[in-house]
């Protein structure tokens, strides 16, 4: 069973003129790690709403097609239910903190549940001690940096202990540093728990070298669906869609298409530098041009 | 920029240890009391011993100068404005025209100084001494709706964010041009409503944020929600209300029963 | 405190900063002892992690905050001689949250506020906002209420509601941020439009792959202070600074310090560049 199912999905937000998905088919695999890149419009934060069930129940407007949860249908489940089994972090992260404290926030969700407290306890330190921020429970939001900020938003979704964790835009309004921080989170949820995490950006410099799968939207559809790899082969389809292509892959692309080849494909600066490392003598040997 | 509304210090001193409700019950009596109290003498040491708790609650400096900045200014104008508006009694130390200043009148503004003081005073040895999580979690548990708590709670931690907000849109504006000051009343007018509407509709997209994030996690799932932190009444609580109830039953007596002088 | 030294003419300086130090309210010490001059034409970037003091730096350019000590001369005169509203016609901000600047019921009127305070002649406002329309491609959304335009046209409108009072200096402050790769493409090019017609541009961001596309000048900010005062290439040559201030040199640089070893020049900043260089025959110079 899948962790996320979509099938000929259609929303439209009410009031807005235009569909922001049309026809959307996407599934997610339990542990898998999908970044879905998409500039402004492309659809890909309505289909974060969508997985935890905020579209339908608290977000108006029309809906086709089927879209399942861990195998149970969204638009039969509360979004209160659904929270059991997926977590959701917003790119503002001034709006999604609304306690004043760290640990009253990681709470907030177990105590709603109406977990023990003894069990909030324990969740709440496991919660933060997964994002690095130990020791922070007293500490009011107003002392945070952005990237603390955001990393204590997904202590609190981590806290209701998801099965999926879907996260819109984290990275946004953080500086590089912040960032880093939050990225290495992701990356950390990953390997050591296996966690499905569905993450919506518009910067793939990162997100690339993780991520299992990649899925490019525009205009409310998906236009492509693959590893890493293969989408980011060609970045000047990134560019189409209206995003910025990584830096490495650009420089595979011109490399690929200088040496008349297209075996090369980067996903990290560390890739890059092995991978030509290992071919640079070959080709100054060659006068390749 | 939280200072306003932030007030709490945390520390560890008998009065952050007690009960937010005793707290907030203590802070209701002894405001009586200090109404009940008519003699000069006696609500100044009502007023040094509440001084007294405000040193205990170990409050930083610049939040006690905030407060004492704030009361001894109230004061300070109770006793000058008092006997202007208070013209009765003799014997009349200056007169100018209609304005009379009367000996008993000036004693008469003195008492109303320091009741004043006692009342403002007090409040703020709540507010050093308890959390906000606290304070709306007493007001919970004396029978205010959780929702009601949640909105007052999230109201208190915003109010400086929106601040700030303000603040930055102003900046905004005045790198347009604006000036925030200059004009006539309908000039002003126009130039509050440029701060005013991006200032709406931003409380107003974060409102919309904050409504998913909250629901994403399950708030209003169940009626019987959990709490980490618990606030249960201890023996010591107990003690505490009792000496305040006491110290309130005991003047009303003293004044009501025995008409002494109090 | 050391005074500041300049090889500039002072004629030349649109923006010159003397030890300027500035400490906020409450004690935090943002800026401490800067020393800059800015010349008329150039095209600057600034950039710092967060708490770098590079926004409280900008807001001082053009009066929003005054310096605690030292000065800033714009245009040979201490901004503290001046109102924020009369700085306003030579040194232009275009704050990051475009949101915080949107208020008119359309975009012809938003774009209009800004002229229309600097007190020039109706025609003169009506001009100076057609061409940041049309330089920003709003026409075709003129009457529409800028609140309902989507992030990047609302981004749009607030630049070109700075760029219609004409001021010799613009300072953007995270432009690109949330915009699409076309977006961001346009924007750039209209910038380098503008500064080829004299305009000064002063960029704000933690972007450093932007920088290195565009900027002529970067300047590193770190706890308060300039760390590095340099062309792009200069900049990114020394990764360790940039690496101090929170900062990540573009991928393309980081590569070719890893390859170092491979006679790869240590300034590379496009990927164009360095393929060049990876490819080129055994014993060519560079």
């Amino acid at each position: 069973m899948p962790a996320l199912l979509m099938r000929d999905v259609r929303f439209k937000y009410r009031g807005a003129p235009d569909y922001a998905l049309d026809g959307v088919s996407l599934d997610i695999e339990k542990g898998e790690f999908v970044t879905i890149l998409g500039s402004n419009g492309s659809g890909k934060s309505t289909v974060c709403l969508l997985s935890d069930g905020l579209i339908p129940h608290a977000v108006p407007g029309s809906l086709e097609g089927r879209v399942e949860v861990f195998g149970e249908e969204t638009s039969k489940r509360t979004v209160a239910e659904l929270s059991t089994r997926v977590g959701i972090v917003f790119q503002e992260p001034e709006s999604q903190l609304f306690c004043m404290s760290v640990e009253e926030e990681v709470a907030f969700g177990p105590e709603n549940l109406g977990v023990p407290p003894h069990e909030i306890r324990e969740r709440v330190e496991w919660a933060l001690e997964l994002v690095g921020m130990k020791g922070y429970n007293s500490r009011s939001p107003f002392s945070l940096s952005g990237g603390q900020k955001q990393r204590v938003a997904i202590a609190a979704s981590l806290s209701m202990r998801p099965e999926m964790l879907v996260l819109d835009e984290p990275a946004y309004a953080l500086d590089p540093v912040g960032r880093r921080e939050l990225y290495s989170v992701l990356k950390d949820l990953k390997a050591r728990f296996g966690m499905t995490v569905l993450l919506a950006e518009r910067d793939c410099e990162e997100a690339a070298a993780f991520s299992d799968r990649l899925v490019l939207m525009k205009g409310g559809r998906v236009l492509e669906s693959g590893p890493p790899r293969q989408v980011l082969r060609n970045p000047e389809k990134l560019r189409q869609v209206g995003i910025i292509p990584p830096q490495v892959s650009e420089i595979a692309s011109i490399l690929n298409s200088r040496l008349g080849k297209a075996e090369y494909s980067f996903l990290s600066v560390d890739e890059a530098e092995m991978a030509i490392a290992d071919g640079l003598p070959a080709w100054r040997r060659g006068k390749l041009r | 920029m939280t200072g306003f509304i932030d007030l709490y210090t945390e520390a560890d001193t008998f009065i952050h240890r007690m009960d937010p409700r005793v707290k907030i019950v203590a802070v209701i009596l002894l405001s009586l009391v200090a109404f009940l109290l008519t003699n000069l003498a006696y609500l100044s040491i009502l007023l040094g011993l509440i001084m007294l708790l405000v040193y205990l609650s170990r409050a930083t400096f610049s939040r006690t100068m905030f407060a004492l900045k704030f009361v001894l200014r109230l004061m300070a104008l109770i006793i000058v404005l008092w006997p202007l508006f208070d013209r009765s009694g003799t014997p009349v130390l200056a007169s100018l025209g209609p304005l009379k200043i009367t000996e008993p009148a000036i004693w008469r503004g003195l008492t109303s100084a320091v009741r004043v003081g006692c009342l403002a005073t007090v409040w703020y040895i709540l507010m050093f001494t308890t959390s906000q999580r606290d304070l709306v979690r007493a007001l919970v548990k004396f029978g205010l709706r959780f929702d009601y708590g949640l909105t007052l709670a999230i109201s208190l931690r915003f109010f400086p964010t929106f601040l700030s907000t303000i603040e930055s849109i102003t900046d905004a504006q005045r790198a347009r041009g604006m000036e925030i000051e200059k004009g006539n009343l309908l000039k002003r007018s126009r130039n509050y409503v440029t701060v005013l509407v991006p200032a709406i509709v931003s409380a107003l997209r974060t409102a919309d944020t904050l409504s998913l994030a909250l629901q994403s996690r399950a708030y209003g799932a169940r009626p019987d929600r959990t709490y980490l932190r618990e606030i249960k009444m201890r023996p010591s609580d107990y003690v505490a209300l009792s000496v305040i109830i006491a110290s309130l039953v005991l003047p009303a007596i003293a004044r009501f029963v025995f008409s002494a002088d109090i | 405190m050391i005074p500041c030294t300049s090889a500039i003419p002072s004629q030349d300086k649109v923006i010159s900063i003397k030890n300027l130090k500035f400490t906020y309210e409450g004690g935090v010490r943002a800026l401490l002892d800067i020393c800059l001059d800015i010349k008329y034409g150039d095209y600057l970037a600034i950039v710092g992690g967060n708490g770098s003091g590079k926004t409280t730096l900008a807001k001082t350019l053009n009066g929003l905050l005054r310096p605690s000590s030292g000065a800033v001369f714009v245009k040979g005169r201490p901004t503290t001689e001046r109102r924020v509203s009369e700085l306003a016609r030579v040194v232009g901000y275009a704050f990051q949250n475009p949101d915080h600047q949107l208020f008119c019921s359309s975009v012809e009127e938003e774009v209009r506020f800004g002229p229309s305070n600097l007190g020039y002649s109706e025609e003169d406002v009506r001009q100076k906002a057609e061409q940041a329309i049309v330089g920003m491609n709003l026409s075709h959304l003129r009457g529409k209420p800028p609140l309902s335009l989507r992030l990047g046209e609302r981004r749009r409108v607030s630049m070109a509601s700075v760029m219609a009072m004409d001021p010799e200096v613009l300072i953007l402050d995270e432009p690109t941020t949330g915009l699409d790769a076309e977006e961001v493409s346009e924007l750039m090019r209209r910038l380098r439009r503008l500064n080829e017609e004299g305009k000064t541009i002063i960029l704000i961001t933690h972007d450093m792959r932007l920088v290195a596309e565009h900027a002529k000048r970067v300047v590193v900010m770190a706890q308060g202070r300039i760390v590095l005062d340099s062309d792009p290439r200069g900049a990114f040559t020394d990764i360790e600074v940039l690496r101090r201030s929170s900062l990540e040199p573009p991928a393309v640089t980081l590569l070719s310090h890893r390859l170092s070893k491979f006679e790869i020049p240590q300034d590379i900043i496009s990927p164009e560049e360095l393929v060049l260089h990876l490819l080129r025959s055994e014993g060519e110079s560079k």
